[in-house]
């Protein structure tokens, strides 16, 4: 199935060699790098359903299979658990596989070969097994997708040590951040939140990484730091600009690797402004703005003006109906409203 | 089957059962910490299984897997002292102590460790059986399993994907005739888990898992259609396990009686031997040193030291250092 209102094409301009930047879609910038990942490792595989021939639901491996065949761009039956333990089984032997489920909210279905097989390989077996492999799932709501395809699921794997967790809001961390997952040894859960998948931006043409667990400050400012990821990122840089005409003067980071996360930047971005708006589009009780919020508050609190202000979703399932899905989501105003508060509710 | 061949095997399966008999001593004596799942019963299966193994190949250990751990150190020039040693959870173990029992774990012997979740390492049996495959190795992906894991999600996708990939797995299932207490014909479809297997299309054989010269001809004949290229086997090797459930024993006495009396694999496999030529002394001997060689392997793991403490911490992942206490 395709939702009517999610993206589906990789056309448009395609990176040029030898560094140079062009303007590009987030799913063609995905399509880049796997492009340029499949070619510089051998070992390197595609799996998932129908991203052969189809090029997955979201296009994001479109034409891989026809450059690349069908050994390394391999189509499989609704199976994600023998997705993923191919994956980790494969890994384990030096392979470096890409797996693509289809959507994030499937997960449930592989969990078990996520959580205990890929992210505990090195450690119980003290280092004699890695599992260099990069599961990429689709994620996130905003289009009707309705209780089980709009999910975001960051929060289900932040207990679990050993995995890492990839968040890219626009198109060259997209593409910077892919790359780097691939060629990382450890396991990599990669987030695309599906409403970015149309999203253009400067992207640098060849190969190109991007640091994991290392955020990126967005936009500098003195007032109030918004630590934002995905989706929540663009609407913190227009909430920042609406804020600005107050005369309110918003950083934002995006925090790109959720795990393990980069706290020095964003204790440094509040060591400067004092306040802080943590905004992540999953449910709140238990996210990671709980856990964001713990942190800042255990390692500035002398350094705080004001309490950490959290904007997530609210703590219900996701529903179809445009309007209510509008209610449980947050939004541009949720995050203006929420640097409003921590401005007022500061010494 | 000759002579030596027979012997070599019967030696193996002492060795199981002295290790097991010694460590489940140790255990009751609260010397090996966690819980314990003992290979006592099943050692022909195992014996044979370790026989046809190369250090190449690759098999994922069930929860009874002490004895094939063992049988691939000694097979692959490995250290048998160090599975005993990640039993007592110590630094010389196999995994540092991090794993234990049922995640003992030696890649360099083809051990790619048990996974506590039953049924887990069906699904990444297959990747490593895709990978042989693209690099047109002819290695053997084997998954050791038990009747209980078959009530798995991950059986179907298994062997689904072995089969429509044509991957070279060798699907080990001991069916002991319990998933803890439940019977395996309660718990499944078939008591014979073979017939669960069958639809997928792929050669499937039921045998007996105590007969030592049975299951070591089938799991040849196994192993070298997999080596040609010719795609997955399934063997159920019926079984039996001595070691009764947490509440105590549970079967009928005779049920008990009849496989450790009349069906035991190493009872059933000297006798077998005494008609072969070989003569009661000589049996007596290689049980004294599987014994003997038992207790030096479990002073060697009590003498050695704990863990250093730092290794709670190391290896959580490949590009991080995780902070400790």
């Amino acid at each position: 199935m395709i939702a009517a209102n999610t993206p589906a094409s990789v056309d448009g301009p395609t990176d040029g060699p030898g560094g140079k930047k062009s303007k590009t879609t987030f799913v063609r910038a995905l399509n880049d790098a796997l492009d340029l990942g499949m070619e510089r490792f051998p070992e390197m595989f595609l799996i998932g359903e129908d991203i052969a021939e189809m090029g997955g639901d979201f296009s994001v491996t479109k034409g891989l299979w026809a450059k690349y065949g069908q050994e390394r761009v391999r189509d499989t039956p609704l199976s994600e658990a023998a997705i993923v333990g191919t994956c980790v089984g494969s890994s384990m032997v030096g392979m470096r596989p890409v797996a693509e489920i289809m959507f994030a909210d499937f997960v449930g279905e592989c969990y078990d070969q996520i959580v205990n097989t890929a992210a505990k390989m090195h450690y119980m077996f003290d280092g004699q097994f890695k599992a260099p492999l990069v599961i990429r799932t689709a994620c996130g709501g905003g289009f009707g997708g309705g209780p089980h395809h709009s999910q975001s699921v960051e929060g289900w794997f932040m207990n679990v040590p050993g995995i890492v967790i990839v968040a890219p809001s626009n198109p060259a961390d997209a593409k910077g951040l892919l790359l780097s997952s691939i060629e990382s040894d450890d396991p990599v859960l990669f987030l695309e939140h599906k409403a970015l998948y149309r999203a253009r931006g400067e992207v640098p043409g060849g190969y190109h990484t991007t640091p994991l667990g290392r955020a990126s400050v967005a936009r500098q400012g003195t007032d109030v730091t918004v630590v934002a990821t995905m989706r929540m990122v663009p609407m913190a840089l227009t909430a920042a600009e609406e804020a600005a005409k107050e005369g309110v003067s918003v950083e934002v980071v995006d925090l790109r690797t959720i795990r393990p996360y980069d706290a020095a930047t964003i204790l440094e971005s509040v060591a400067k402004t004092g306040r802080v708006v943590v905004a992540n589009e999953a449910p709140k009780t238990g996210g990671l703005g709980a856990e964001l919020s713990a942190r800042i508050h255990e390692e500035c609190f002398a350094e705080l003006l004001g309490p950490v202000v959290r904007v997530d979703g609210l703590d219900t399932p996701i529903p179809f109906s445009v309007p209510l899905e509008e209610v449980v989501l947050p939004d541009e105003a949720d995050i203006s409203a929420a640097i409003g508060e921590a401005m007022r509710n500061s010494r | 089957m000759d002579l030596a061949m027979m012997l070599d095997l019967y030696r193996d399966m002492w060795l199981i059962r002295a290790f097991e008999l010694g460590l489940e001593r140790e255990f009751k004596q609260g010397n090996v910490p966690g819980m314990l799942h003992t290979g006592l019963g099943q050692e022909a299966t195992q014996a044979a299984l370790a026989a046809h193994l190369e250090a190449s190949d690759c098999f994922f250990p069930d929860h009874r897997c002490h004895g094939i751990n063992v049988l691939a150190q000694q097979r692959h020039g490995g250290d048998g002292e160090r599975i005993m040693a990640e039993l007592f959870g110590r630094a010389t173990g196999v995994c540092s102590g991090k794993g234990g029992s049922l995640h003992s774990a030696d890649p360099a012997v083809g051990n790619f460790g048990c996974n506590a979740v039953e049924g887990a390492y069906m699904a990444t049996v297959l990747g490593v059986a895709l990978a042989s495959k693209l690099r047109e190795e002819p290695a053997v992906a084997c998954a050791i399993i038990g009747d209980g894991t078959c009530g798995r999600g991950e059986f179907h996708e298994s062997l689904n994907m072995a089969a429509i990939w044509d991957l070279p797995v060798l699907y080990a299932c001991l069916n002991n005739g319990y998933a803890i207490m439940t019977p395996v014909g309660q718990g499944h479809a078939s008591a014979d888990i073979v017939d669960l297997a069958r639809g997928y299309g792929f050669p499937c054989e039921q045998l007996d898992g105590n007969d030592i010269e049975e299951c070591y001809d089938k799991i040849e004949n196994a192993v070298a259609h997999i080596r040609a290229g010719k795609g997955p086997y399934f063997l159920e090797f019926k079984t039996w396990r001595w070691q009764a459930a947490f509440a105590g024993e549970f079967r009928p006495e005779s049920e008990v009686k009849y496989w450790k009396e009349d069906h035991d694999p190493i009872l059933m496999a000297g006798e077998k031997l005494v008609e072969l030529g070989a003569s009661v002394e000589e049996l007596g001997v290689i049980e004294k040193e599987a014994r003997e060689v038992t207790e030096e392997w479990i002073s060697y793991a009590k003498e050695s030291p704990m863990p250093d403490l730092a290794k709670a911490t190391a290896n959580v992942y490949v590009g991080w250092e995780v902070a400790g206490s």
